[in-house]
């Protein structure tokens, strides 16, 4: 049996073929993709606020990107660009929190590795252009922007990424204080791009979108600590 | 008390949300909220992949709405109104028939039940308009379906037979809503054990060798009476005792 890695998802209004609007739980195919491509069984965990007993049956967790975390989770109101769901940060916390009571391994990304940080005890900057003067994180709607990114030597991640150092992003919030967690990688303006605990089994959040292109490093790398737990 | 972990299929989509316009795993959200009210915790099953190792992690699962099964499942050549899912097809059939050999509890719903007569030998009515006459399956005559809200299904009633177990869960009677455009022709391995009084269309079909595996032609996660999604739940919840007790 594969690893089982679950995934979180939006809640938004979507319409596809006759159907307008309809609440609907959904996550862009690229993230069950990726998993599946590294050897791992996704499930899609959609938000629910009354336990974490789904956790019992993942053997990783896979905390996705989506819109903006509440300010309120590192004690700043929100600015005029944030844009939040507090149900699905709720749900999210709830899960992560009870993951990392169980050393599940976990990954982060883009709005799930800002989660890892603010659960850390870290901030943020609730948007970027206005700190870095510049919106090469977010250059267009659905455009990714890419970076070369600078790894510390030893990380996780730079094992991880070898030589092949392209990032892609599309944010507008990044990570102004790390909390607990450590720094190990870096856009070439400074900005965080990636965060790890050294201590943890697997502990991973990566600002930019490796599952746009499958990733097999980092996915796979999820999904071979996942198999340890499994 | 642990909730039981109900898998539910979803959608691979071409969906729009928000700004972005993208491939998705997605289902509504009445589905969620279905399995969540009834004592379940939902996780959704992709289609994007062809293993069935996932149902060894849950305690039942539910085959969802969606688009029309491929005809060449049952041998059929495609009407011009079907639509097929084929991704889905694929990812359904191999889930349905593993779900069904694991007696895992099993709910169908719309094309979740029409995927469980496939799935054992069954066969489908590819446009019922043509068959019987009139349209009153998909939508009331004047309304318009892109509204997409509870009142814009079709309501009909379904008369169901004693001794089943649909007659345990509803009675002789239910009134339910409906869209579809396809129904069960042949139910395979399973029974028909509810019909549309009017036309006769085959509106509830259920396996008489599994603990629980029943399939509805209508949409109860749209409406307040979740008896069936409760039904499941409790087979779900019997079924791990037992795995316990063993």
């Amino acid at each position: 049996m594969r690893p089982i890695i679950g995934i979180t998802t939006y809640v938004m209004p979507a319409s596809w073929g006759v159907w307008r609007d309809l609440p609907t739980a959904l996550l862009p195919h690229d993230y069950a993709a990726a998993v599946t491509r590294a050897g791992g069984r996704a499930v899609l965990i959609p938000p629910d606020d009354q336990d974490t007993d789904v956790l019992r049956v993942l053997d990783g967790l896979l905390i996705s990107g989506g819109p903006d975390i509440s300010p309120g989770l590192y004690g700043e109101e929100p600015g005029p660009h944030t844009v939040i769901h507090p149900e699905r940060d709720e749900a999210e916390l709830l899960l992560l929190q009870a993951a990392l009571d169980r050393d599940l391994p976990i990954l982060g990304v883009c709005r799930g590795m800002q989660l890892l940080v603010a659960a850390h005890g870290g901030t943020l900057h609730q948007h970027l252009p206005d700190v870095l003067g510049h919106e090469r994180h977010r250059v267009a709607p659905a455009v990714y922007s890419r970076h070369d990114a600078v790894f510390t030597p030893g990380s996780r991640i730079a094992e991880l990424m070898g030589a092949d150092v392209a990032i892609n992003c599309f944010h507008h919030q990044g990570v102004a204080d790390p909390g607990k967690l450590v720094v190990t990688g870096r856009a070439e303006d400074g900005l965080p791009e990636a965060v790890e605990d050294p201590d943890r089994r697997f502990l991973l959040g990566v600002q930019w979108h490796p599952e746009v292109g499958r990733d097999r490093r980092i996915f796979g790398a999820l999904v071979a600590a996942a198999a340890q737990s499994s | 008390m642990r909730r039981p972990l109900i898998g539910l299929t979803s959608y691979a989509q071409h969906v729009q949300f928000g700004r972005n316009d993208m491939m998705a795993g997605m289902l509504p959200m009445n589905y969620v909220k279905a399995v969540h009210a009834t004592g379940g915790r939902a996780v959704l099953v992709t289609p994007d992949d062809p293993g069935t190792d996932v149902l060894e992690s849950l305690d039942g699962i539910v085959f969802t709405g969606g688009g029309d099964v491929d005809p060449a499942h049952y041998g059929a050549e495609p009407h011009p109104q079907t639509e097929v899912d084929a991704i889905r097809d694929a990812a359904e059939l191999l889930l349905m028939r593993a779900a069904l050999d694991a007696d895992l509890p099993v709910l169908g719903v719309c094309r979740g039940h029409q995927v469980m007569a496939v799935a054992t030998g069954g066969a489908l009515h590819q446009h019922l308009p043509e068959l019987i006459g009139h349209d009153r399956h998909r939508a009331h005559a004047g309304t318009d379906p892109l509204a997409a809200s509870a009142g814009d299904y079709g309501r009909h009633d379904v008369v169901i037979a004693e001794d089943s177990r649909a007659h345990d869960l509803f009675g002789r009677h239910v009134s339910v809503n409906s869209f579809h455009h396809q129904a069960v022709a042949d139910p395979g391995e399973f029974v028909a054990t509810g019909w549309c009084p009017d036309d006769r269309v085959i509106e509830i079909i259920e396996h008489p060798g599994r603990r629980f595996a029943l399939g509805v032609q209508w949409h109860p996660e749209r409406t307040a009476d979740l008896r069936a999604f409760v039904a499941l739940t409790e087979a779900a919840l019997i079924d791990r005792k037992v795995a316990a007790v063993v």
